[in-house]
């Protein structure tokens, strides 16, 4: 491997890195807040990039623009869908059946695409989809470059809303000690919907990121939800800055892997750093002590 | 010694009235039968009993945790029953939870202010930072510091002063001794005492009957769901047949001769 390759490889995982960190946070963020696994959050990924793409085919303007729409339609579904659904689950069982639920409702959004815009794959054309800048001897795409400045530019807004806003307070107060949370008078109902609706509105900016750089299917979320859980067990399930520092971790690895074993077997360094995060530290290797803080 | 209202004449008025207050978790049994406890303004307000009979219980319908499923709850003789816990703190009423209930992974700052989740008035809010930082010093020490790091003391004297934040009339606390050690549980006990001296009445629930009582004005003894006696403290700590049931043991000399 030659220095440069090696480079590329280097910054090419940073930037996959930063978006799988997005991702991994609304992930750990729905965990977090209600012990939900959320196995349909990649599908909402999807249907956020096919929602750019379409916006894209109608309106010829950039894609970037439909988060307009998707952010706050994604936040009021899922803000819908834990009120409606996940409330509906005894609190005994809730994480478990958690699991049955959302992927039920991963296979209803992958039909519902499949329904719509058939299994056909897609790509966005934009002006500047092959453009691309040097540095320091790397080619980096400039697709890669904005979707890691959106995916920065996201995790930066979370970060300071839940570290400095009102809500933010309340939604950590919540995650850490719920009946405590409700002696204060925080009504502790509302504020879990808008963590959900906060959750799955990364998913909206994370799909909207990907689809400027990536062919989309109906059954992609299916690649997408297997590395995000795993970096979320690395991080230490609830944890955002464990999921955001596995994701970089684990983003760079696998960009690196990728040059010697091929885009298949690099897939094979989440499922090693869970098998060695279960085996080794159960919690999670920034879970504990970084849990729930941020 | 079995009057309902103890240590106060018909016309006393009550910061908080529990009124045949019957409740329960889910389809289980009822855990209270009709039971019926007044506190007093400035007061130390001790429930005793052994386990399981309802005095956690006792709290968590006071504070609307847990809504009755019959009875009257009342607040400066407003009726609040069936409200949840955000209205019952407007109406004056705070609940120190059993065990640790900071929020470990924020600051001793960010657990006090949240205190004042409710409280919109920024000067009004500062106020009561340097009233709880006064009444507990160690708050004020340990300001910036993470509240789950804090030992097992400091983080209750964080929930007291939580709980303070907006002023309330009656302060609910629920085995505020459970799991420290005989000096700590001294120090959270005189904590009890200021805040009473500072205004605040008291509903208290300990497995520590004796020391509990020793601090208290007006004890009142649980059992199966119901006040079983009550009266005020001393007498109560000076019973003997009463020690022997529910105190584990006879009075101890100091209370005899105090009050014998």
């Amino acid at each position: 491997m030659t220095g440069t390759l090696l480079f590329q490889s280097l910054v090419l995982g940073v930037l996959l890195g930063g978006l799988y960190a997005l991702l991994a946070a609304g992930l750990t963020l729905y965990f977090g807040v209600m012990r939900v696994v959320m196995i349909a959050h990649s599908a909402f990924l999807i249907l956020a990039a096919y929602l750019a793409w379409f916006f894209n085919q109608q309106t010829g303007m950039d894609p970037l623009l439909s988060l307009v729409i998707t952010v706050p339609l994604f936040f009021l579904v899922g803000v819908g869908m834990q009120r409606l659904l996940i409330t509906r689950l005894r609190a005994a069982t809730l994480t478990m059946m958690s699991v049955l639920l959302t992927f039920a409702v991963a296979l209803f959004i992958e039909g519902m695409i499949g329904f719509v815009w058939s299994g056909t794959q897609r790509r966005i054309q934009l002006p500047y989809s092959g453009a691309s800048i040097e540095f320091f001897g790397a080619r980096i795409a400039v697709v890669k470059l904005v979707a890691f400045g959106l995916a920065a530019l996201s995790l930066a807004l979370l970060y300071l809303l839940m570290k400095h806003s009102r809500f933010g307070q309340a939604l950590r107060a919540t995650i850490q000690h719920r009946e405590a949370a409700q002696l204060v008078g925080i009504k502790t109902d509302r504020v879990a919907g808008y963590g959900f609706g906060l959750g799955l509105a990364t998913a909206a900016i994370g799909g909207t990121a990907l689809s400027l750089d990536a062919t989309i299917y109906p059954s992609l979320h299916w690649h997408w939800i297997g590395p995000l859980m795993a970096i979320i067990v690395v991080g230490g399930l609830g944890s955002i800055p464990g999921a955001a520092i596995a994701a970089m971790v684990l983003g760079i690895g696998q960009s690196l892997l990728q040059v010697p074993l091929g885009t298949t077997w690099a897939q094979t360094i989440f499922y090693v750093a869970l098998f060695a995060t279960l085996m080794l530290r159960p919690q999670g290797f920034f879970g504990g002590r970084l849990a729930q803080r941020f | 010694m079995s009057d309902p209202t103890p240590g106060a004449g018909a016309t006393q008025e009550y910061l908080l009235e529990l009124d045949d207050v019957q409740a329960g978790y889910g389809r289980a049994a009822m855990v209270l039968r009709g039971l019926t406890i007044r506190v007093p303004a400035a007061t130390v307000v001790c429930l005793v009993g052994p386990n399981g009979a309802g005095k956690s219980t006792v709290l968590k319908v006071a504070s609307g945790l847990l809504k009755p499923r019959s009875g009257r709850i009342l607040v400066g003789g407003r009726d609040v029953t069936g409200q949840g816990p955000q209205e019952m703190l407007q109406s004056g009423l705070a609940h120190v939870l059993q065990g640790h209930s900071v929020f470990r992974e924020m600051t001793v700052a960010e657990n006090v202010l949240l205190g004042a989740y409710t409280l919109r008035d920024k000067q009004k809010i500062a106020e009561r930072v340097a009233f709880v930082q006064n009444l507990f010093p160690i708050v004020g020490e340990r300001w910036k510091q993470l509240a789950g790091l804090l030992s097992g003391g400091q983080q209750k004297q964080v929930e007291f002063a939580r709980s303070l934040m907006v002023s309330p009339d009656v302060v609910l606390l629920d085995e505020p001794s459970m799991g420290l050690d005989p000096k700590t549980t001294s120090t959270v006990f005189e904590q009890v005492v200021r805040m009473r001296d500072a205004g605040v009445a008291v509903l208290l629930v300990e497995q520590n009957a004796r020391r509990a009582l020793e601090t208290a004005d007006i004890g009142c003894v649980l059992d199966l769901g119901r006040v079983h006696i009550t009266g005020p403290a001393p007498e109560l700590l000076a019973d003997p047949q009463l020690s022997e049931l529910y105190l584990g043991g006879r009075p101890a000399e100091r209370s005899l001769s105090q009050n014998g």
